[in-house]
C-alpha cells in the first residue's frame, strides 16, 4: 500500500498499521444496500429502473419502497451494480442495515410501503419488423433503460406459445385493421403502402381474408393471454382499437377501404362489451371519412371540429398499504404531468367499465389518461397518448431523445409498468 | 303656394340646413373634447374619473372608442367584467361592429368564460359570414397562449365557411410552426410574404426555434427562386439566429440596390460582429464599400478581418481608407490596425518601416506601437529582432510582451508578473498562464523553446519540445503532455497522441488532464474505427472520474457507441 507508506504519520506499530489497513480495505463493504432514489436528487431516473432490472436479472432480489422518495428501489449492494450504476450516470445511495431499518419504520408509519421485487419479467413488444416513419415510445423507453425485450408480431402472437412472456406491450397499432385510418391522408406515402402490403402478406399467409381478420384474430389471442394470467401495456391507438376489435367478433366495423364491403349498419348494437377489459357502450365511429374509431378518446385529435386542447394531468395517490398495485403504477417524482397527443389521447369517462381504476385524469374534463384493471387472472394497463415528450408527434417528426429527457416523469409512468410484473409473487391486495 | 310662401319655406329650409350642419360640427367637436378628456384622464392614471368619462364618450355616440377605452381602464382596476354590461348594450346596438366583436372575444378569453367566448365566437361569425374578421381575431388569441389545436379548428372552420384562407395566412403560418410542422409553416410564410408588407419580423420569430433536423426544409422553401428581397432578409435572419452566418451572408449578399441591401447589410454586418462572425461581418461592410466607398466603413471592415483572423485582407481595405482621410485620422485610425495587421503576419520588417515613416506619432503610442512590432517580429520567430524593437519601450516587469520574450527565452520567473493579466485573452496567453500556474520552477530553456515554436507554427518541433519539458518539469509534466497531444492530433497523428495520453492517464492519473486525455484517447479510437477500445475508454473515465465535468459528454458518447454496437 504505497499511498499509506507515504503517509506523513507518526511511525505507529505494526498492530496499528494492520488495524488502520483493515479499516481501510473493509471500508466500502459497510453498505450492504443500495438505495436507488427516485425523488429529484435522482440524476437519471429511467435508467434507473433499468439498473433495478439488471439486479433482478442476476438473480438477485430487489424492493420497490412505495411513495418513499418518488418511489425508490433497494438494492443489494454488489459491485457490479455500482458500476452499472456509474457508467449510466444513476444517483445510488450505499447504506447499512441500521440505515434501512430506519428506513423501514419511516415506510411502516406513513402511506408507504415496501414492495419485493422477485424477477425480471420477460417482456415481449409487439410492433411490425420494420418499424414505420414514427417511434414507439415503449420501445424507445425500454432501450434507453437497457431492459431487455423480445420483439413479437402477428405471426408470433398466432403461432407461438405467447404465455411464455410475462408482459407485452402493445405497439400503436390499430387492431380493427383500418391502419389507423391513415388511409384517409397517407394511401400513396409509400411506408403506408408498405405497411398495408405488409399486412395484408401475412393475412394471406396466415389463412384471413384480409387485415381487419388478421387483426381481431391477433386482438382474440392477446385476450386470451390476459385472461390467463398475462399483463397487458398499451399506449395510443392499441387501447381503443383493441377494445373494438375484441367487442365485434361477430361484426363488421372495418370501413370499405380496408376489406371491400361497408360497415355493418348496426355495428353499434352488435357489439360484444363482455368481451373488453375496459370499455363498454361505446359508439363507433360510422363514417370512413372521419378520421376517428369511436367516442373512447376524449380529444379526438384527428377530428379538427372535434379536437380538444391538452391539458395536464394529475396522478391520483393510491394507499400504499392497501392498494399497492396501483400505487406501483402511479410511483412519480412529478403528481403534475402535461397532457400529450396521440391518436387516442385519453378514455372518456362514460364509456369505462365498472371496477376499472383511474390512475389519472385531468381535472375538469370528462376523461381519464392513465387506467387499469384485472382480467380473468391477467391484468391491463392503458396509457393514453402517443410520446410524453412530444406532446404533438406529427408523422415524421424525428424521434425523441431520451438522453435529453432522463428525468421525465411521463416515460416514468411506461416504466412502472414494466416493472409492475416484478411484483407479481407479492399476495396483491387489489 | 304663394311666391312668398315658397320663399319663406326655401329660407327656413336654408336654416335648417345650417342649423344641422353647424350642430353636426359642434357635436364633433364635443366628441373630440370628451374623447381626449378621457384619454388624459387614463393617460394620468386616474381610472375612477376615465371611467366615468369614456361612459360620456360612449353617450356621444363613439361607441366603439368608448367600450375600447373602458376594457383598458377596467383592466388595469383588475374589473374586466364591469365591461361586460356596456358592452352588451353597444352590441344589441351595433351587432356587426368588429371592434365591439373583437373586444366581447378578447374579454371573456381574458376572464376565462372560454365556453362563452366560443359562444360569442360562434354568434360573430354567424352574423357576418362571409367576414375573416372573428376567425382572424379567434385564431390570432388562441395561438398567443398557444392552444394550438384549437386554433387549428378555427381555421378549418374558416377554410369550410369561407371557402379560402385569404387574410389567415399569417396565423395559419404561426399555427404550422407551433404545430411543429416546419416545412408547412415556411411555405404559409412564403405565401403570406408574397402577399402581405411588413411581415419578415413576425415570420423570423415564428420559424426561429425550428429545430436543427427541421432547418433543411425551411431552407428549401424560403430559397426557392425567384427569391423576393423579403425572403432573402427573413432566410438571412434564420441563418444568422442559427449559428450559420455564412450561409445567412450567402443570402443576403445577393440583395440588390432595388433592395435597399446596404441597409441590410449594415443591419447584418452589425448583428455579426455582435455575434462574433468576424468575417462575415467584414464580406459585408466589404459589399458596403464597395456600394459607397466609405472610410469609417473600410476601418470596420480591416478591424473585423484582423478580428476575424485574416489580417493579410485587412490590408488593401485600411490602404483604400488611408486614401480618404486627413493625416491626423490615418495617425490615429488606420495605422495602428495596419501594425495590428502586420503583427498578425508576422511581417516584422514592414512593421518596423512603416512605424518609421509615420511622423508626428506621439511618445506614448510610439511605445505601444513598438510592442506591436516586436509581436511580429515574434512571430516570424526572430526574437533578437523583436528585442531590438522593444527597446526603449519596455519600462517594468510587467510589460506583457517582455513577458512573453522571457517566456520564449525560458525564463519563467520574469515571465510570469507580465502574463499575469494580459491584455488580449487569446488561447495562446490562457494556455502559458496555465502551464505558468502548474510549474514552481523558475527557468526552462526546453519549455521556452516549445513554445517559441507553437508561436512558429512549427508543430513537429512543438509536440518534440513539450515531451522534453515535461520530462524536465514534473510538477507541469501531464498539462505539457496533454498540449503535446493535442499538436500531435492537429497534425493527424493520432498514434503519437495515444502513447501520450496512455502516459498521462497511467502515470498521472489524478491530474485534471487525465479525464480529458480518457476522453480524446476515445474520440481517437472511434476514429480508428476501434469501437471496443473506445467504450473500454469512456467506461474507465465515467468510473475513475466521476466528479469530472466531462462525465455527461462521454455518457453520451459511451451510449452512441453502444447503440451502434448494438445495431451491427
Amino acid at each position: 500500500m504505497p499511498r499509506l507508506a507515504r503517509c506523513p504519520l507518526p511511525a505507529p506499530s505494526t498492530v496499528a498499521w494492520l488495524f488502520v489497513a483493515l479499516l481501510t480495505v473493509s471500508a466500502p463493504a459497510v453498505a450492504q444496500h443500495l438505495l436507488i432514489p427516485m425523488d429529484d436528487a435522482q440524476q437519471n431516473h429511467l435508467k434507473a429502473y433499468g439498473l433495478t432490472f439488471a439486479a433482478l436479472k442476476t438473480g438477485s432480489k430487489a424492493e420497490w419502497f412505495l411513495n418513499y422518495r418518488g418511489g425508490s428501489f433497494l438494492l443489494i449492494d454488489e459491485p457490479a451494480l455500482r458500476r452499472k450504476a456509474a457508467l449510466d450516470g444513476v444517483t445510488i445511495e450505499p447504506i447499512d442495515d441500521g440505515a434501512v431499518a430506519q428506513v423501514r419504520r419511516e415506510i411502516a408509519a406513513g402511506n408507504m410501503d415496501a414492495v419485493t421485487l422477485e424477477k425480471a419479467p420477460k417482456i415481449a413488444i409487439y410492433s411490425p419488423p420494420k418499424s414505420p416513419p414514427w417511434d414507439d415510445a415503449v420501445t424507445l423507453a425500454l432501450k434507453y433503460a437497457g431492459i431487455e425485450y423480445t420483439q413479437i408480431w402477428d405471426d408470433e402472437v398466432l403461432k407461438t406459445d405467447i404465455a411464455k412472456f410475462d408482459w407485452i406491450h402493445l405497439f400503436h397499432e390499430d387492431f380493427t385493421g383500418q391502419l389507423n385510418k391513415l388511409y384517409l391522408g397517407f394511401r400513396d406515402a409509400p411506408w403506408f403502402i408498405e405497411e398495408r402490403d405488409r399486412d395484408l402478406g401475412t393475412a394471406q399467409r396466415n389463412g384471413y381474408a384480409n387485415i381487419p381478420a388478421l387483426k381481431k384474430a391477433v386482438a382474440e389471442r392477446l385476450h386470451n393471454f390476459v385472461q390467463r394470467g398475462g399483463f397487458l401495456f398499451a399506449m395510443c391507438n392499441a387501447t381503443e382499437s383493441l377494445e373494438l376489435a375484441m367487442a365485434s367478433q361477430n361484426v363488421d366495423i372495418s370501413g370499405p377501404f380496408s376489406d371491400g364491403t361497408p360497415m355493418d349498419p348496426d355495428a353499434d348494437s352488435k357489439m360484444d362489451w363482455t368481451q373488453t377489459f375496459a370499455f363498454q357502450n361505446a359508439h363507433l365511429e360510422m363514417s370512413s371519412g372521419v378520421n376517428a374509431l369511436s367516442d373512447i378518446d376524449g380529444h379526438q385529435v384527428n377530428v379538427p371540429a372535434r379536437r380538444q386542447p391538452l391539458g395536464q394531468f394529475t396522478l391520483f395517490n393510491f394507499s400504499a398499504k392497501f392498494d399497492p398495485v396501483a400505487s406501483m403504477l402511479v410511483q412519480n417524482h412529478r403528481n403534475v404531468i402535461p397532457d400529450y397527443y396521440g391518436v387516442t389521447t385519453s378514455f372518456a369517462r362514460s364509456v369505462l367499465k365498472p371496477g376499472v381504476t383511474v390512475l389519472a385524469n385531468e381535472e375538469g374534463t370528462p376523461w381519464a389518461k392513465y387506467i387499469h384493471g384485472d382480467y380473468g387472472k391477467g391484468s391491463w394497463t392503458y396509457l393514453g397518448g402517443h410520446d410524453p415528450e412530444d406532446p404533438q408527434h406529427n408523422i415524421g417528426a424525428p424521434p425523441t431523445d431520451l438522453a435529453l429527457h432522463a428525468n421525465s416523469p411521463g416515460y416514468r409512468l411506461i416504466l412502472n409498468n414494466v416493472l409492475f410484473p416484478a411484483a407479481k409473487k407479492k399476495p396483491l391486495k387489489t | 303656394m304663394t311666391v312668398r310662401a315658397a320663399r319663406l319655406l326655401r329660407r327656413l329650409s336654408c336654416a335648417i340646413c345650417w342649423l344641422t350642419l353647424s350642430g353636426a360640427a359642434l357635436g364633433a367637436q364635443a366628441q373630440n373634447q370628451l374623447f381626449q378628456r378621457a384619454l388624459d384622464l387614463e393617460n394620468a392614471s386616474r381610472y375612477r374619473e376615465a371611467v366615468a368619462a369614456w361612459r360620456s364618450v360612449i353617450a356621444s355616440g363613439a361607441t366603439a372608442q368608448g367600450i375600447l377605452g373602458l376594457e383598458r381602464v377596467f383592466t388595469q382596476l383588475g374589473q374586466e367584467d364591469s365591461v361586460l354590461p356596456p358592452l352588451d348594450s353597444a352590441l344589441a346596438l351595433h351587432p356587426a361592429d368588429r371592434a365591439l366583436r373583437g373586444a366581447q372575444l378578447r374579454l371573456l378569453r381574458s376572464m376565462g368564460r372560454e365556453s362563452e367566448a366560443r359562444t360569442a365566437f360562434d354568434i360573430w361569425r354567424r352574423i357576418l359570414s362571409r367576414d375573416v374578421a372573428p376567425y382572424h381575431d379567434y385564431a390570432s388569441q388562441l395561438l398567443q397562449e398557444g392552444h394550438t389545436a384549437a386554433a387549428d379548428t378555427v381555421l378549418q372552420q374558416a377554410t369550410t365557411a369561407l371557402g379560402s384562407v385569404q387574410g389567415l395566412t399569417i396565423e395559419i403560418a404561426q399555427l404550422r410552426a407551433a404545430l411543429g410542422l416546419w416545412g408547412q409553416a415556411a411555405i404559409a410564410w412564403r405565401e403570406a410574404m408574397a402577399a402581405e408588407l411588413y411581415i419578415e419580423s413576425a415570420a423570423i420569430y415564428s420559424l426561429m426555434p425550428a429545430p436543427v433536423a427541421a432547418r433543411d426544409s425551411v431552407r428549401g422553401v424560403l430559397a426557392k427562386l425567384p427569391m423576393s428581397a423579403p425572403r432573402k432578409r427573413t432566410l438571412g435572419a434564420l441563418e444568422l439566429g442559427w449559428g450559420a452566418p455564412r450561409n445567412a451572408w450567402r443570402v443576403l449578399s445577393t440583395l440588390t440596390v432595388a433592395d435597399s441591401a446596404y441597409d441590410s447589410w449594415n443591419e447584418f454586418a452589425q448583428d455579426a460582429e455582435r455575434a462574433g462572425a468576424w468575417l462575415v461581418a467584414r464580406d459585408a461592410f466589404v459589399a458596403m464599400h464597395k456600394q459607397r466607398p466609405n472610410a469609417s466603413i473600410a476601418l470596420r471592415a480591416a478591424q473585423a478581418s484582423i478580428n476575424g483572423g485574416d489580417a493579410a485582407a485587412a490590408l488593401p481595405l485600411l490602404a483604400s481608407a488611408r486614401e480618404m482621410l486627413q493625416p491626423f485620422a490615418i495617425r490615429t485610425q488606420v495605422l495602428p490596425l495596419q501594425l495590428r495587421a502586420l503583427s498578425q503576419l508576422g511581417r516584422g520588417a514592414e512593421a518596423e518601416a512603416l512605424l518609421a515613416t509615420s511622423a508626428d506619432v506621439e511618445a506614448g503610442a510610439r511605445k505601444s506601437y513598438a510592442r506591436l512590432v516586436a509581436w511580429a517580429w515574434i512571430r516570424g520567430g526572430e526574437i533578437e529582432r523583436a528585442r531590438a524593437a522593444l527597446a526603449g519601450a519596455n519600462g517594468d516587469d510587467e510589460d506583457e510582451v517582455t513577458a512573453w520574450l522571457a517566456l520564449y527565452d525560458g525564463n519563467l520567473a520574469k515571465a510570469r508578473p507580465g502574463l499575469r493579466r494580459p491584455v488580449e485573452i487569446t488561447a495562446e496567453a490562457v494556455t502559458v498562464m496555465t502551464f505558468l500556474g502548474r510549474t514552481q520552477a523558475d527557468s526552462s530553456r526546453t519549455a521556452g523553446r516549445a513554445f517559441l515554436a507553437l508561436v512558429r507554427g512549427d508543430s513537429a518541433q512543438a509536440s518534440a519540445d513539450l515531451e522534453r519539458a515535461a520530462d524536465e518539469l514534473p510538477d507541469a509534466a501531464p498539462f505539457l503532455l496533454a498540449l503535446a497531444a493535442r499538436v500531435h492530433v492537429a497534425r493527424h497523428q493520432d498514434p503519437a497522441a495515444i502513447v501520450l495520453w496512455e502516459r498521462i492517464v497511467t502515470h498521472f492519473a489524478a491530474a485534471p488532464e487525465a479525464a480529458e486525455s480518457d476522453l480524446e484517447w476515445a474520440r481517437a479510437l472511434i476514429r480508428a474505427k476501434n469501437n471496443s477500445g473506445a467504450i473500454e475508454r469512456l467506461e474507465h473515465l465515467l468510473l475513475t472520474y466521476p466528479q469530472s465535468a466531462l462525465l455527461p459528454q462521454a455518457r453520451r458518447e459511451l451510449e452512441t457507441l453502444r447503440t451502434r454496437a448494438a445495431e451491427q
